[in-house]
């Protein structure tokens, strides 16, 4: 199969996926919504939190909260896409593809490309939404960019987590069952308050999770400005992400392949 | 032709007996659900113990505010996750009123010749003997993070009556909803509406820490009086929001009210139903 | 006490919007009477029957049950009839036991008879050995005999019967009629809706037939049957006596088509003439080795309201 086939195949995957989001409002009006929703709340409530001591120096919680609103909207709406792949699976469309020549790693990517697309817009849409609120982003266009690529990684990564999951199971209901374990390493993590300002175990926990150096990393993006740490943080842990899922999704593609 | 007037002229009190009996026919009903369907319930008792721990673990700083009313945020998050598991217990019996609408067996109950009120009032014993089993289980689980009822027993039983109160308000409104949506609509916009009213109260930090709309809006949302009595055996003792009527009565009044309008919009909706 | 008409519907309408489900209907159904009420899917049927059984509150008209009005007397209508209904609506979480327990409690039946009450129907069902096991484990026959004896917790006057074998196999679908007809020797008025004809034929003193909201045809199925024709006598013989019978035959109707040495006649005089055509036959000598008399079927009936065949269309 020649490259070029194998490029229009996942574009047209990938027009299908992104199409299968955005005719679907009932999924995309609250990824969008409640983490505003959420920044609204947490400003209005935890605005005098930020002279605690160990909080970091920032203009307002909402400038701190701008991160915490990415990664919380791009984690939910990712569920969106992995859940569409079950569906596939469960009606048969997915068997379809697979029985078509097309190569697997240009399917799985292609039906990915939509959430991928849809957590950069999510990215984008809520920077610009706190922007008029006097939240400002230090490192400039630059860091706005770099929040908005993040933001699509984060999502195909934990899209090809979940299809791992999907594809395992074949059901949208397992898919949608790994949501609350979401929740758990969003919770027990940095994204909504500083570790710094945090003790014991929980302390802990937050330190081993990965999602505190992410959020980290968009975080101080928007704080203290562009630096190479930042953009480390905030790009290269969401691909360790997609690659782990794509190599889980790929084994379970194959084992599904083989076992029939 | 006279056609059995004596059929229906049973006296008052029998009438009461079968109301009592017919709502416990179906409150047993709904209890026995939580020991065959747990992946029903079971969520609903993880979600009080994951807010207590999450909440307190992530915000646990914020007692370091100026004017904290305790200084243990196990002790200020613990009855924030009892309400909102309480108020999970309520509109979990919405879901399951849903279940069997779209099944067909509710047919069965409303064709049955119980009272209507048994039909509501079933259910809620069901989602009050639900909140008690959240009460009890997060309760002992908060003793181990290290919670401290400063008012005693006494805060114990105002937690109590709060978390029965956001279960009765929770159960007519869900029940009220499924009525009349009869589709899972239903339980989005229950599990929706029910999140939103109860953070739109001090659910993090004190009414006077709040600020912006959230501080005008949590003012005078009535839920925020029943968090008030839900909390106030746990803060410290010279906290203004210590246990004492000024802090009860409030928060009663809410239960009271907001009870009454859910049940009449849940009685309402029942007779929707043949329409 | 007795009503002669425990089943009236008069002038009876439903609308949902603009779409007339169930328009203008009169119904009588008489005392210790099986009524059949046919009908494609989408008629009415069921429409009819959820107002009847309080479920559904009418746009016009009125109907009373056991001689309570379904709308103002609703709860009297309740405490007199017994329902099964469509699709067996049971909650697969419960045991048979726990059901009836629960039904009997909804009743109002002593707490001192419930149990025995429960233990009684669920013999009459045959199913006393799965009375502990949860109804989700229950076949397609035990749902629906759980669901008869539910309806019958209180000794319902007057049964309604929502397409109560509606895909069972034969066996349980055979099995089922037999109760039924059991109930109805014991004094139960039963209203049965069905799409299955030979259901309505087997079973019912009276039938109606319902479509587009509207009753098309009521009365009784022989009366119905012989309305749209008369049956055909098939008389086999050896092809040398064909003629003769053919010239015997020709007497009692008009002649039809059949098969290989074969004759048909349509009775002019319907089934009752059968034991003359015999008579004639023997005396010109003629030696029958088969002989077959075919009723029209509700089906014609169906076909000639409606237009359209039921049967086919949904088995």
């Amino acid at each position: 199969m020649t490259v070029a086939i194998a490029t229009r195949q996942t574009v047209a995957l990938t027009k299908r996926s992104t199409l299968a989001i955005l005719r679907q409002p009932v999924l995309i009006v609250p990824s969008l919504v409640f983490p505003l929703f959420f920044a609204a709340l947490s400003a209005s409530s935890f605005s005098k939190t930020t002279r605690l001591p160990g909080f970091p120096k920032v203009d307002s919680f909402l400038q701190f909260t701008l991160a915490s609103t990415v990664i919380q909207g791009v984690l939910f709406g990712s569920i969106t896409g992995a859940a569409a792949l079950a569906t596939d699976i469960e009606g048969g469309f997915f068997d379809r593809l697979l029985a078509a020549p097309t190569a697997r790693t240009g399917i799985l990517i292609g039906n990915l490309m939509g959430s991928a697309l849809f957590g950069a817009a999510q990215s984008a849409i809520f920077v610009f939404a706190l922007l008029p609120f006097g939240v400002r982003v230090e490192a400039g266009l630059l860091g706005i960019g770099a929040m908005i690529i993040s933001g699509g990684l984060i999502a195909l990564g934990i899209s090809s987590l979940m299809s791992a999951v999907a594809i395992r199971t074949g059901s949208a209901e397992a898919v949608q069952g790994a949501f609350p374990l979401l929740f758990v390493l969003l919770f027990f993590s940095s994204v909504f308050f500083p570790r710094q300002t945090m003790h014991g175990t929980y302390k802990t926990i937050a330190t081993i999770n990965p999602i505190s150096y992410l959020v980290e990393g968009i975080r101080s993006l928007v704080l203290d400005g562009f630096s190479g740490l930042a953009i480390a943080q905030a790009i290269l842990i969401p691909i360790g992400i997609c690659v782990l899922g794509f190599v889980l999704a790929l084994t379970e593609l194959r084992r599904r392949l083989g076992a029939r | 032709m006279n056609t059995s007037s004596m059929a229906v002229t049973s006296n008052g009190d029998e009438d009461e007996s079968s109301t009592i009996r017919s709502s416990w026919g179906l409150a047993v009903r709904g209890l026995r659900n939580i020991r065959r369907l747990p992946s029903a319930f079971v969520p609903a008792m993880l979600m009080p113990v994951f807010t207590t721990i999450a909440f307190s673990g992530t915000f646990a700083a914020i007692t370091e505010l100026p004017n904290f009313p305790t200084s243990r945020s196990v002790n200020w998050f613990m009855p924030l996750g009892i309400c909102f598991g309480s108020a999970f217990a309520g509109v979990g019996l919405g879901f399951s009123a849903i279940r069997d609408i779209e099944t067909g067996f509710y047919d069965r109950l409303r064709m049955s010749p119980t009272s209507r009120w048994s039909l509501i009032i079933g259910p809620l014993i069901a989602a009050w003997s639900r909140a008690i089993l959240i009460c009890v289980f997060v309760i002992s689980l908060g003793f181990v993070l290290g919670v401290r009822f400063t008012a005693g027993v006494t805060g114990v039983a105002t937690l109590v009556a709060a978390s029965l109160g956001i279960a009765t308000i929770c159960l007519g409104w869900g029940l009220g909803l499924a009525f009349r949506f009869r589709d899972m609509r239903g339980a989005a916009l229950m599990q929706l509406s029910m999140f939103v009213a109860l953070y739109l109260t001090p659910a993090q930090v004190p009414l006077p820490l709040t600020t912006g709309w959230l501080h005008a809006v949590a003012r005078i949302n009535p839920v925020t009086n029943i968090l008030r009595l839900a909390r106030q055996g746990l803060v410290s003792k010279s906290s203004v929001d210590s246990l004492s009527w000024a802090n009860t009565w409030g928060g009663l009044v809410a239960i009271l009210g907001m009870s009454i309008l859910a049940l009449i919009f849940a009685k309402r909706g029942l007779a929707k139903l043949d329409k | 006490m007795t009503l002669q008409h425990p089943i009236v519907a008069e002038n009876l309408s439903r609308h949902f919007g603009d779409l007339k489900a169930v328009d203008g209907i009169n119904l009588s159904v008489s005392e210790g009477e099986i009524f059949g009420f046919l009908g494609p899917n989408g008629a009415g049927k069921s429409t009819v029957v959820r107002m009847l059984t309080t479920l559904l509150r009418p746009t016009s008209g009125t109907a009373r049950v056991a001689g309570f009005d379904v709308v103002k007397q609703a709860d009297s209508v309740r405490r007199s009839i017994g329902v099964a209904l469509q699709d067996a609506a049971i909650d697969p979480l419960m045991t048979g036991t726990e059901l009836l327990q629960l039904q009997a409690v909804l009743y109002g039946i002593p707490a001192n008879k419930m149990k025995s009450r429960a233990g009684e129907l669920l013999e009459r069902v045959g199913l006393t050995a799965a009375g502990d096991r949860r109804v989700g484990t229950y076949s397609g026959g035990m749902r629906r005999r759980l669901d008869l004896a539910l309806s019958l917790i209180h000794q319902p006057t007057v049964l309604f019967l929502d397409e109560p074998t509606a895909g069972l196999d034969p066996m349980s679908r055979i099995a089922l009629w037999d109760e039924v007809r059991r109930l109805n020797s014991e004094g139960t008025t039963v209203m049965l809706t069905t799409q299955y004809l030979e259901e309505a034929d087997q079973l019912a003193d009276r039938i109606a037939i319902i479509d587009k909201g509207q009753i098309v045809r009521e009365g009784q199925p022989r009366v119905l049957k012989s309305s749209v024709g008369v049956p055909t006598l098939i008389v086999n013989v050896s092809k040398e006596q064909l003629e003769v019978a053919t010239a015997v035959l020709v007497t009692f109707g008009e002649i039809r088509p059949t098969g290989d040495n074969a004759v048909g006649v349509g009775l002019r005089q319907g089934a009752q003439a059968v034991t003359d055509v015999v008579r004639k036959l023997d005396e010109a000598g003629v030696r029958v080795s088969h002989l077959e008399l075919n009723e029209p079927s509700l089906d014609d009936v169906f076909a000639e309201a409606t237009g359209h065949r039921l049967e086919g269309e949904t088995q």
